[in-house]
C-alpha cells in the first residue's frame, strides 16, 4: 500500500499545504481572540447575578452547546445575507468559530472564577475593594492559571473545527487537501498528509498545556 | 508456613527490605513492630505478593513466590489479608463483601456461600449487619467485616497490616478481640501493629524492624523485659510510655 | 415573501423528519458500537502488553488530533483505494464509531483510574483474577465516575454526526442544506435545523448534569 504512496505529489503540493497550514493557523488565532472576547463578556454577564444580563448569556451558551457547529456555520453563511450583512466566507467562518468557542470559553472562565475560595472574595470586600478591583487583583490572576489548560484544550477543538470552513469554500488546510484530491485523484496523499499537519498542531498545543501545568504546580508550591 | 530467605527489595533507590531472614511456623502468631518507614508493612505485603521482591525467596505453605510455575491467584486464596484502610467494597453489602471470593473463586453455590458468610459475620460479632453497606457501618464494624472477608476462603494464614491504626480508640478493642479469638483457635498469623498489650497476650514471636532490617526477634516476655538491642529498647520505651 | 417561504418550509416538514430519522439512526448505531469499542479499549489500556498499549495510544491520538471531517474523508475516499468499498452509510457509521471509541475510552480509563487502588488490592488478596476484579469490584465503582461525561460525549457525538452530511447522507443538516437551495431563507431553514438538534441534545445535557449532581450527592 505504502509503496504506491506518491511522495512526489506531496512534495509538488507542499507549497499549497503550507499555505493551507498558515491559513488554518491565522483563522484559529483570530477565532481564538474572538472567542476569548465573546467568552469574557458572556462569562461576566452570566455571573453578574442580574437576571437581565445572565438570562441572555445562559440562552446563548445553551443554544451553542446544543447545536452542531456545522449548523451554526450554515446558519450564518446562508442567513446573514438576508439580514443585509455581507460578510465574506472568511469573515463568516471566523465569526461562527468565535461565537461557538466563545460559549465554551465562557464556561471555562466561569469554572475558573468559581474555583476561587469564597473567603478570598470576602476578604477583598472587607478590605474595601470594589467589584472591578476584586476582579482585577484577586479573581483574575488566580482564575487564569487554572483555566489555561482547559482553554488550550478548547483551542485544540477550535483548530479542528476550522476544518469545517472548507465546506463554505474558505481556503485552509483541509481545503488544500480537497484541491489535491480533485486535481490528482489521490485522496490518500491529500488527506493523510493533512492529517499529519493537524497532528503536528495538536501535539504542539498539547505540550504547551503540559508545560503550563508543570509551571503552575511549581508556582503554587 | 512462611519463610523469608535473604529477601531484598528496593523501591527505586530506596532499599526497603535488607537481607530479611524470617519464618513463621504453623499456628504461630508473629507480631512485627517498628518505627514508620521501617519496612514492616512492605514485609507483610510481600507474603501474598502485593509487593514483588527483587532478590531472595519467600516460601508460603510450600509454594515459592519466585517460582514462575506458582499460581499466585491460588496462593492468595490461602492467605487472608486485612488492610489498615479496610478496603471494603462500597457497592456491596457486608455479606456480599464476605462471600464474593468464595462465590467466584471456589465456585460455591449461592446458598452455601450465604450460610458461610453469615457464620463468619456471627463469628466476628456483627451478624445483624449482614445486609448493611460499609458506609452505614462504623470503622470497627467495617474492619470486622474485613476480617470475616479474609476468613471466607478458609485461608491457612491471616495477615494483618496495622488493622487498628485507622480506628478511633473506642473501637480498637472490638477488633483486637476478634484477632485474639483467631489466635487462640490456632490460626497462623502475622500482624503488623503498635498494640503492645495485644502482642504480649497472643504473640509467640516478636519481630522488631528498623530501616529495612530485622533488628531483633524473640519470645514476647523476653522482648519486653530484656530487649537485647539498644534500638529495640529505645523504640519500646517511646511506645510504652503513653 | 416571508410567509410564502414559511408555508414552503412547513410543506418540507416530512423531509426534515426523514432527516431526523437518519440522524437518529447514524448517531444511535455509532453510539452503541462506539461505547462497546470505548469500553474495550479503555480497559485494555491498562494492559501489561506493551505493543498493545502503544497501538491504542496511536489510535486515540490520531482520532483526537485530527478533525472528524478529515477522518470521514479518509474512510470514504481512501479505503476504496485499498480495496474496501464502503457506501456512505456504513462509511459514516465506521468512522463515527472509531471516533467515538477514542473519546469514550479516555472517559472509561479515567473512571477506572479513579477507583481507589486499595479496592484492587483487596480483591487481589482474596484470590480474584484480573477479569473478576474488573467485573465485580472495579467496573461497578468506575461506572459512577464514567456516566456523566459519557452522556456528555453522546451529545458531542450527535452534533458531530452532522458532518456526515458532506458525504451525501440525508441527515437533518443535509436536509437543511438541500432545502436552503430552494428556499433561500437561511435563518428560517437552519433555525429549524437548529431547533431539531436542540430538542435532542439539550435534554441529554440536562441528563448529564443530573447524573453529575447525583454522583456528587452520593459522595465518594
Amino acid at each position: 500500500m505504502l509503496s504506491a504512496f506518491n511522495f512526489r505529489v506531496i512534495w509538488d503540493y507542499m507549497g499549497l499545504f503550507l499555505q493551507g497550514l498558515w491559513a488554518t493557523a491565522w483563522i484559529s488565532a483570530i477565532g481564538l481572540a474572538g472567542a476569548l472576547l465573546v467568552g469574557i463578556i458572556a462569562c461576566m454577564m452570566r455571573i453578574s447575578g442580574k437576571k437581565l444580563l445572565s438570562a441572555p448569556a445562559i440562552a446563548y451558551i445553551e443554544l451553542i452547546r446544543s447545536t452542531p457547529l456545522l449548523v451554526q456555520l450554515y446558519f450564518f453563511y446562508f442567513g446573514l445575507p438576508s439580514l443585509g450583512i455581507r460578510f465574506t466566507e472568511y469573515q463568516t467562518g471566523i465569526f461562527a468559530l468565535s461565537l461557538n468557542s466563545g460559549a465554551y470559553m465562557s464556561e471555562i472562565l466561569r469554572a475558573g472564577v468559581q474555583s476561587i475560595p469564597g473567603g478570598q472574595i470576602e476578604a477583598g470586600i472587607a478590605f474595601g475593594l470594589n467589584y472591578l478591583q476584586r476582579l482585577r487583583y484577586i479573581i483574575l490572576p488566580q482564575a487564569i492559571g487554572v483555566t489555561i489548560p482547559p482553554m488550550l484544550g478548547q483551542t485544540i477543538v477550535l483548530v479542528k473545527d476550522s476544518a469545517l470552513l472548507s465546506l463554505i469554500s474558505v481556503f485552509e488546510l483541509t481545503r488544500a487537501s480537497q484541491i489535491l484530491t480533485s486535481e490528482r485523484f489521490m485522496p490518500a496523499e491529500g488527506f493523510l498528509t493533512v492529517a499529519v499537519f493537524y497532528l503536528l498542531l495538536y501535539y504542539i498545543l498539547k505540550s504547551l498545556s503540559g508545560w503550563w501545568q508543570r509551571h503552575l504546580i511549581h508556582r503554587q508550591a | 508456613m512462611i519463610r523469608f530467605e535473604k529477601v531484598n527489595k528496593w523501591f527505586g533507590k530506596h532499599h526497603v527490605l535488607q537481607d530479611i531472614d524470617f519464618h513463621v511456623a504453623a499456628g504461630d502468631v508473629a507480631v512485627i513492630c517498628g518505627p514508620s518507614g521501617s519496612g514492616k508493612s512492605t514485609l507483610i505485603r510481600c507474603i501474598n505478593r502485593l509487593e514483588p521482591i527483587q532478590s531472595g525467596d519467600i516460601v508460603v505453605d510450600g509454594m515459592s513466590l519466585t517460582d514462575r510455575k506458582t499460581n499466585i491467584t491460588r496462593l492468595r486464596a490461602e492467605v487472608g489479608f486485612v488492610f489498615q484502610q479496610f478496603n471494603l467494597y462500597p457497592h456491596m453489602t457486608a455479606l456480599e463483601n464476605v462471600i464474593l471470593a468464595p462465590l467466584k473463586v471456589r465456585k460455591m453455590n449461592r446458598n452455601e456461600a450465604d450460610e458461610l458468610g453469615r457464620e463468619l459475620l456471627e463469628k466476628v460479632g456483627i451478624q445483624e449487619k449482614a445486609l448493611a453497606y460499609p458506609a452505614q457501618l462504623s470503622g470497627g464494624q467495617q474492619q470486622r467485616v474485613a476480617i470475616a472477608r479474609g476468613l471466607a476462603m478458609r485461608p491457612k494464614i491471616m495477615l494483618f497490616d496495622e488493622p487498628t491504626s485507622a480506628l478511633d480508640p473506642e473501637m480498637i478493642n472490638e477488633v483486637l478481640d476478634v484477632m485474639r479469638k483467631l489466635a487462640f483457635e490456632g490460626m497462623t498469623m502475622a500482624v503488623v501493629t503498635h498494640e503492645m498489650g495485644f502482642a504480649r497476650e497472643v504473640a509467640n514471636n516478636m519481630v522488631f524492624m528498623d530501616e529495612g532490617k530485622i533488628i531483633e526477634t524473640g519470645d514476647p516476655e523476653q522482648f519486653y523485659t530484656h530487649p537485647e538491642n539498644e534500638r529495640t529498647r529505645l523504640f519500646l520505651s517511646k511506645i510504652l510510655s503513653h | 415573501m416571508w410567509s410564502f417561504y414559511f408555508s414552503q418550509l412547513t410543506d418540507s416538514i416530512p423531509f426534515f423528519l426523514k432527516g431526523l430519522w437518519m440522524t437518529f439512526k447514524i448517531s444511535g448505531i455509532s453510539l452503541v458500537l462506539g461505547t462497546v469499542l470505548g469500553f474495550c479499549v479503555g480497559i485494555a489500556r491498562a494492559s501489561k502488553v506493551k505493543p498493545l498499549r502503544y497501538i491504542l495510544y496511536v489510535y486515540v491520538d490520531f482520532m483526537r488530533g485530527t478533525p472528524y471531517l478529515v477522518q470521514i474523508f479518509i474512510v470514504f475516499f481512501i479505503l476504496p483505494e485499498w480495496g474496501i468499498q464502503l457506501a456512505a452509510f456504513p462509511a459514516a457509521i465506521f468512522s463515527l464509531t472509531l471516533y467515538a471509541g477514542a473519546y469514550i475510552c479516555e472517559i472509561v480509563a479515567g473512571g477506572i483510574e479513579a477507583v481507589d487502588a486499595g479496592q484492587t488490592e483487596a480483591a487481589m488478596a482474596t484470590g480474584l483474577n484480573r477479569f473478576q476484579r474488573m467485573r465485580y469490584v472495579v467496573m461497578p465503582q468506575a461506572m459512577r465516575t464514567i456516566l456523566p461525561p459519557l452522556v456528555g460525549q453522546y451529545v458531542l457525538l450527535i452534533k458531530d454526526s452532522s458532518i456526515v452530511s458532506v458525504i451525501g447522507l440525508t441527515d437533518i443538516t443535509r436536509v437543511g442544506w438541500l432545502t436552503v437551495q430552494r428556499i433561500p431563507e437561511g435563518i428560517m431553514v437552519f433555525g429549524l435545523v437548529g431547533i431539531l438538534y436542540f430538542s435532542i441534545c439539550y435534554p441529554l445535557i440536562l441528563l448529564s448534569n443530573w447524573f453529575e449532581r447525583r454522583l456528587r450527592a452520593q459522595g465518594g
